[in-house]
């Protein structure tokens, strides 16, 4: 059993990271490696299909969103973008999944849905800007998971127990492991992309607008998306984290137990609360109440309608 | 330690595997409001184990807060009436549980000292009713901390027996044996009771899935009021 990263980067040193984690959980969970591995091959598709349905665009249910990956893509498309492939890629897939999941469309939680645009929109851009193996995608699968199981020990990852570092935060360490771990990197050298990722993201607020997983989750998986390549790219030059990864952890976890109520995905704060946050929350909650009260009525006109139907006449 | 329950700090006492963080599969928008909601309804669905005709829904103040703009009322609908997470009927729960005839309340409730997700899920079929309370915890993993008002730890992550006896001395041993024999291994085993050889309650969650018979020799201990047997929640 894996408890900590100190441990992690002991037990790992010359062997291969996806085998570690596929040898714990086997261990812990009784999961055999090639089922885990299955089963990621088969979610490596459902973020494939998700990004493809994604890219076409649509309003979020809230309709506060949708249509970002559309729109990025389109310029794509049109050689009208000015950062590199890989970048744009990282971005626009992140939007494409996070646009579905605002549509209540199928998505792959990683490792929750809010922050599920950012590991397949940094793996799914490098599998295809880099030509890597999509089996190794699989694998780095495997070391995004390690690495958020690891972080799961002691920090409770939802943006209620502890804002936005607890989810996206995550995600973007675990993806940035995983990236490096796909451009060769070595266990310390993943374990130090996940430090200098998670790092950078303490402190990471929740605080959607109208209490919907739209504004600003949808443009900041994309954003965190492109941070995590960067930081696996400091990592793989040799930059490290002065500060080691489990105490990274132990910092977001203090951070967010300080972090008020109003920021924890309550909508009670930040931008939630701001002019603009508070008039699309009101709406909101308007249309809530009406879409309540014409279900309720329509109840009514079916029980009236049964009423009837078993009234002799 | 994540939170408190009863004043006692509450701790994962299991590890998350690689498969829960990079999953679930599902329905968005949120692993803890869509997700993890739509497992706490599959939980009470499955302990009622029969098609519902009432569920009422008692919402945390923060879930309450939250609950309709994640679309956890469909999501929770949605587990009640037997969805699986991924199931892409889960944005027309309402419709179809109203179809089904099935009686849906949502309402407030502060359920005390416990995780900003939980929520008390009173459910009733033909012949039987349940009640649980649990927490969505992120990721769409849950802890059900309490069944038909015992105090347990509940998270559906491996197939379990939920046993409703009479407190006497010996059942556990009884009841382990039989399990033991049929080369079963424990992975947890939680006890609770309402008083002193009163109403009493067990919750074992085991490594691999439990055989009929095995079923039917704990049920026929004396004393056992009602076994139910639960696959992995999905």
């Amino acid at each position: 059993m894996i408890e900590s990263f100190k441990q992690l980067e002991e037990v790992g040193r010359d062997r291969d990271l996806a085998e570690v984690f596929l040898e714990v959980d086997e261990q812990e969970h009784g999961t055999p490696g090639e089922q885990i591995l299955a089963a990621l091959r088969k979610r490596r598709e459902v973020m494939r299909d998700c990004v493809e349905r994604g890219k076409s665009g649509g309003l979020s249910m809230g309709k506060l969103v949708g249509n970002e990956a559309k729109k990025l893509n389109e310029a794509f498309v049109a050689g009208k973008t000015f950062l590199d492939p890989l970048t744009i890629k990282a971005e626009l897939y992140a939007l494409a999944v996070m646009g579905e999941n605002s549509r209540m469309g199928v998505i792959v939680a990683a490792p929750t849905a809010g922050a599920g645009g950012v590991v397949p929109g940094m793996l799914l851009a490098l599998e295809e800007e880099r030509h890597v193996d999509p089996e190794k995608t699989v694998r780095a699968l495997v070391i995004a998971g390690g690495i958020g199981s690891i972080v799961a020990l002691s920090a409770n990852i939802s943006g209620a127990a502890g804002g936005c570092q607890n989810e996206v935060g995550v995600a973007t360490a675990m993806g940035a492991a995983a990236v490096a771990y796909m451009m060769g990197g070595d266990t310390r050298t993943c374990i130090h992309a996940s430090a200098l990722a998670l790092k950078n993201t303490l402190g990471l607020v929740c605080d959607p607008v109208g209490g919907l997983v739209e504004v600003p989750c949808v443009k900041r998986n994309a954003l965190f998306a492109v941070h995590g390549l960067t930081a696996a790219q400091l990592a793989l030059a040799g930059v490290e984290s002065v500060i080691p990864m489990d105490e990274v952890v132990e910092a977001m976890v203090r951070i967010g137990r300080a972090l008020p109520r109003g920021l924890k995905e309550t909508a009670e704060g930040g931008l939630a609360t701001t002019p603009t946050g508070c008039a699309i929350g009101q709406r909101l909650k308007d249309e809530a109440n009406q879409r309540r009260a014409e279900r309720a009525a329509e109840r009514e006109r079916v029980a009236m309608e049964r009423k009837e139907r078993v009234t002799p006449t | 330690m994540d939170y408190k329950l009863n004043g006692m700090a509450v701790r994962h006492d299991r590890k998350v595997s690689i498969l829960d963080v990079m999953g679930p599969v599902m329905v968005g928008p949120s692993s803890s409001h869509t997700a993890g909601t739509a497992r706490l309804g599959r939980v009470a669905r499955e302990i009622l184990d029969e098609d519902p005709v009432d569920v009422h829904f008692y919402l945390h103040p923060p879930l309450a807060a939250t609950y309709r703009g994640h679309g956890s009322d469909f999501a929770l609908v949605g587990g009640s009436i037997g969805l699986n997470v991924d199931d892409p009927r889960i944005p027309e729960a309402i419709r179809i549980a109203e179809q089904m005839g099935v009686e849906i309340a949502f309402s407030e409730e502060d359920l005390g000292d416990v995780h900003p997700n939980t929520v008390r899920i009173e459910i009733r079929g033909k012949k039987r009713e349940a009640e649980i309370v649990g927490s969505s915890i992120g990721g769409g993993v849950i802890e059900v901390f309490n069944i038909n008002g015992f105090q347990t730890r509940f998270k559906g992550d491996s197939p379990t027996l939920l046993l409703f006896y009479r407190d006497r001395p010996g059942m556990i041993s009884e009841v382990t044996r039989i399990i033991a024999e049929e080369g079963i291994n424990i992975a947890s085993l939680y006890c609770s009771r309402k008083q002193r050889g009163k109403d009493a309650f067990m919750q074992i969650d085991v490594d691999s899935p439990l055989g009929k018979t095995a079923l039917g020799r704990i049920c026929g201990i004396g004393d056992v009021a009602e076994a139910k047997y639960l696959d992995r929640i999905p």
